[in-house]
C-alpha cells in the first residue's frame, strides 16, 4: 500500500471516529431546532458544562470518563427542563430573532460565569488508557476514540428508540409537526416543550463529556460546538437522528482531510463552504424529509 | 405539506414595528432634536476631558453599528449576524493600506468601506437567498470564516496582528465616528423615504406578496446588506486607527454583531433614531459596569439580553409609547408569546 492510501485511510478512519462526538453535538441541536423552532446560540455552552461535569467527577472523584457520561446527561436533563418550563416557554411563540437572542444570553451567562468559577485554564482529561490503540493493517484506531464513537452510537440509538417508539416519543413529533392539533388531543404543550430541551440538553451534556476525551476543555470552547452542532444539522437535514449521524460523520470525515490535505487551520472555511453549497443546492440536507422530526 | 420551519415559510426576522412614516411636524421635532444633539457632539471634545471623549467615541461606534445592522435586519427583516465580517475587512483594508501602502487615513478608511460593500454585494448575493434561521447562521459562519482566513495570510499579518501608525490626536477618531454616525443616521432617515425603501418594506412584510406584485427581493436586499457593511466597515477602519493594533480576535468578533443587534432591538427596530438612542443607553450602563467588575459586565449584558427579549420583544419604545401603559403592554407581550 503506498504512503498516500494509506495516510487517506487513517484520515477516514479518523474522521469517522471523531464524527460520532460532532453527530452527538448535533443530534441536541437537531430535536430544539426540529420541534421548538429555536436555534440554540448556548447548544455549546451545554457541551462545555458537560465537558467540565465529567472533567470534575473523573478529577476529583476518580470516576471513569465513560461512566461519568449518564452523570453529565442526567444533570444537563435537570438543567434543560428547568430553563425550558421557566425561561424560553415565555418567547416561545415570538419570532425567532427573540428566541435567538434569549439562547445568545444564556451563552453569555453560562460561559462569563464559567470563566470565573472555573478560570480559562485549559484542562484535558487523561485516562490509563488514553494512549492505548489498536493496529488494523495499516491503519491505527486509538481505543478512547472508538470507544467515543461506540457512546455516540448507543445514544443515537436510544434517542432513535425514544422518538419512535414511546408514547412520548409521538407526544414530541404530534407537538412538532402541529402544535394546536395536539393541545387539543390532551397533550400538555409546555411539558413536552420542556421534556424536548431537557433531552437535547442530556444528549449535548453526553457529547461534552465524548469531547472532553478528545478535545481540550475550557470556558470558551462553546462557540466551536454550536458552530458544528450547526453545521451538522443542515448537512444531514433537519429533524431525524439518522440526518444527525449522517451529518456528524461527514462533518468529521471533511474537517479530517482539511487539516491533513490544507493544514489545521482551514476547518472552519470547509465546513463554511459545505454548508453554503448544501445550503444552495438542497436546502432540505442530505436526509432531509418534510416532516419537523421523525425520530 | 408540510416544510421544515423557516426554509419555506416567510419568516421575518426581526418583528420589526416600523409603521407608516410619521407626519412632517414629527419629522421637524426629530430633525430639530437631532441637530440639537449635533451641535452639542460637535462641541463636546472642548470642555470634556480625555477619559469621557473616549468613552463617547466607544458609544458613537456602537451607535453606528446598531444603526447600520438596523438597514437590513429593522427594516428589511434580514437577521444578520455577521456584521464583524465587514467591520474586520474595513479595520483590515484600513490597516494594510496605512501600513504597506502608506496611504493616509482620509483614503485608507473609504476604500475599506467600499470593499466591504463589494464583499456583502457577493456574499449577499449567495446568502440573502436563504432566510430566518438559516441566514443567521450563514453569516455568522461567513465572519467566522474571515477570522480563519485573517489568522492564515501573511498580509494580514496572521494571528499576531499589525500595528496601524499612531494618529497625533485623540479627538480625531472622535470627530471621524461622529461623521460616520451621521451618515449612519441619515442612512436610515433616507433609506425609507425612497422607491428602494418601500420596496424593503414590503419584502419585510412578505417577501412572497412584494415577488407577486413584480417586486424583485434580491437587488433591494443586497442594497440594503451593501449599505450595512459599508457602514460597519467605517465603524471598523475608525475603530483600528484608533486602537492602533488589530488582529483576528479582537476585530471578527461576534460581540460587535450581538451588541448591535441588542441596541438596535432596545431602541426600536425599524426607527430612525432608536438604535442610537439604544446605543446611547445600554453603552453607557456598559461603562458603569465595567468599572465596578470586568465579569459583572459580561453576565450582565447576558442577562439583560434574556430580560429585554423576554418582557421588551418588540423594543422599550414600543413599551413606553404603548396606549394601554407600561405594565399592560408587558403583559399583553408575554400572554402573546407564551406557551
Amino acid at each position: 500500500m503506498s504512503p498516500s492510501t494509506q495516510i487517506a485511510l487513517q484520515n477516514a478512519v479518523n474522521g469517522l471516529l471523531i464524527g460520532g462526538t460532532y453527530a452527538t453535538v448535533g443530534l441536541g441541536m437537531s430535536l430544539v431546532w426540529g420541534v421548538l423552532n429555536v436555534i440554540n446560540i448556548a447548544h455549546g455552552a451545554f457541551v462545555m458544562l458537560g465537558a467540565y461535569t465529567t472533567y470534575w467527577l473523573f478529577t476529583l472523584y476518580g470516576l471513569d470518563p465513560f461512566a461519568t457520561l449518564p452523570l453529565a446527561g442526567a444533570a444537563l436533563f435537570v438543567l434543560g427542563y428547568g430553563l425550558q418550563r421557566i425561561v424560553i416557554n415565555q418567547v416561545i411563540r415570538a419570532s425567532f430573532l427573540i428566541t435567538f437572542l434569549l439562547t445568545f444570553g444564556f451563552d453569555l451567562l453560562i460561559t462569563n460565569t464559567a470563566l470565573a468559577v472555573w478560570t480559562a485554564d485549559v484542562r484535558a482529561v487523561t485516562t490509563a488508557y488514553s494512549g492505548r490503540s489498536l493496529h488494523l493493517g495499516p491503519v491505527i484506531v486509538p481505543a478512547i476514540r472508538l470507544m467515543t464513537l461506540a457512546a455516540a452510537l448507543l445514544v443515537a440509538a436510544v434517542l432513535h428508540l425514544v422518538m419512535s417508539r414511546t408514547r412520548l416519543g409521538s407526544a414530541i413529533r404530534a407537538t412538532a409537526s402541529d402544535q394546536e392539533a395536539a393541545r387539543l388531543m390532551g397533550i400538555p404543550i409546555a411539558h413536552i416543550y420542556a421534556l424536548t430541551f431537557a433531552i437535547a440538553l442530556a444528549t449535548a451534556g453526553i457529547a461534552g463529556g465524548l469531547a472532553g476525551m478528545s478535545f481540550p476543555i475550557y470556558p470558551a470552547m462553546g462557540a466551536n460546538y454550536t458552530f458544528i452542532g450547526f453545521v451538522v444539522c443542515v448537512l444531514g437535514g433537519l429533524g431525524s437522528v439518522a440526518g444527525a449521524l449522517l451529518g456528524g460523520l461527514i462533518f468529521g470525515l471533511l474537517t479530517t482531510y482539511a487539516a491533513g490535505w490544507l493544514g489545521p487551520n482551514y476547518d472552519y472555511i470547509v465546513a463554511f463552504s459545505a454548508l453554503i453549497l448544501v445550503l444552495l443546492a438542497k436546502p432540505t440536507g442530505l436526509l432531509g424529509r418534510t416532516v419537523r422530526f421523525r425520530g | 405539506m408540510i416544510r421544515p420551519p423557516a426554509v419555506g415559510t416567510a419568516v421575518s426576522g426581526a418583528e420589526a414595528t416600523a409603521g407608516p412614516l410619521p407626519s412632517r411636524a414629527a419629522d421637524a421635532r426629530g430633525i430639530a432634536l437631532a441637530a440639537a444633539a449635533l451641535i452639542a457632539a460637535l462641541v463636546l471634545p472642548a470642555v470634556l476631558n480625555t477619559y469621557y471623549v473616549r468613552i463617547i467615541t466607544g458609544i458613537f461606534l456602537f451607535g453606528i453599528l446598531a444603526s447600520a445592522w438596523n438597514l437590513i435586519g429593522g427594516y428589511t427583516g434580514y437577521p444578520d449576524f455577521g456584521g464583524a465580517a465587514f467591520l474586520g475587512i474595513g479595520a483590515y483594508t484600513t490597516g494594510i493600506l496605512m501600513l504597506r501602502g502608506h496611504a493616509p487615513f482620509a483614503a485608507a478608511l473609504p476604500a475599506g468601506c467600499i470593499l466591504a460593500a463589494i464583499a456583502a454585494a457577493g456574499m449577499g448575493a449567495l446568502l440573502l437567498r436563504l432566510r430566518g434561521h438559516y441566514f443567521a447562521i450563514a453569516t455568522l459562519g461567513f465572519m467566522l470564516v474571515l477570522r480563519q482566513l485573517t489568522a492564515n495570510l501573511d498580509i494580514t499579518g496572521g494571528g499576531s496582528g499589525i500595528n496601524l501608525p499612531a494618529a497625533s490626536d485623540f479627538t480625531v477618531f472622535y470627530y471621524w465616528m461622529l461623521g460616520a454616525l451621521v451618515v449612519a443616521v441619515l442612512a436610515g432617515f433616507a433609506l425609507p423615504r425612497t422607491r428602494a425603501g418601500y420596496a424593503i418594506a414590503a419584502i419585510r412584510e412578505n417577501q412572497d406578496a412584494a415577488q407577486v406584485l413584480g417586486i424583485e427581493p434580491l437587488p433591494y436586499k443586497i442594497l440594503a446588506y451593501a449599505a450595512n457593511a459599508f457602514l460597519f466597515a467605517a465603524a471598523g477602519g475608525i475603530y483600528a486607527y484608533w486602537l492602533t493594533f488589530i488582529e483576528p480576535l479582537t476585530i471578527f468578533n461576534i460581540d460587535f454583531t450581538v451588541q448591535a443587534v441588542v441596541m438596535a432591538l432596545f431602541g426600536g427596530p425599524g426607527t430612525v433614531f432608536g438604535p442610537v438612542v439604544g446605543a446611547v443607553i445600554l453603552k453607557t450602563l456598559d461603562v458603569v459596569l465595567t468599572n465596578i467588575s470586568l465579569f459583572l459586565h459580561n453576565v450582565f449584558f447576558g442577562g439583560l439580553v434574556c430580560l429585554l427579549v423576554i418582557f421588551a420583544p418588540r423594543g422599550l419604545a414600543e413599551i413606553f409609547q404603548s396606549p394601554a401603559g407600561l405594565r399592560a403592554s408587558i403583559r399583553d407581550a408575554l400572554r402573546e408569546n407564551r406557551v
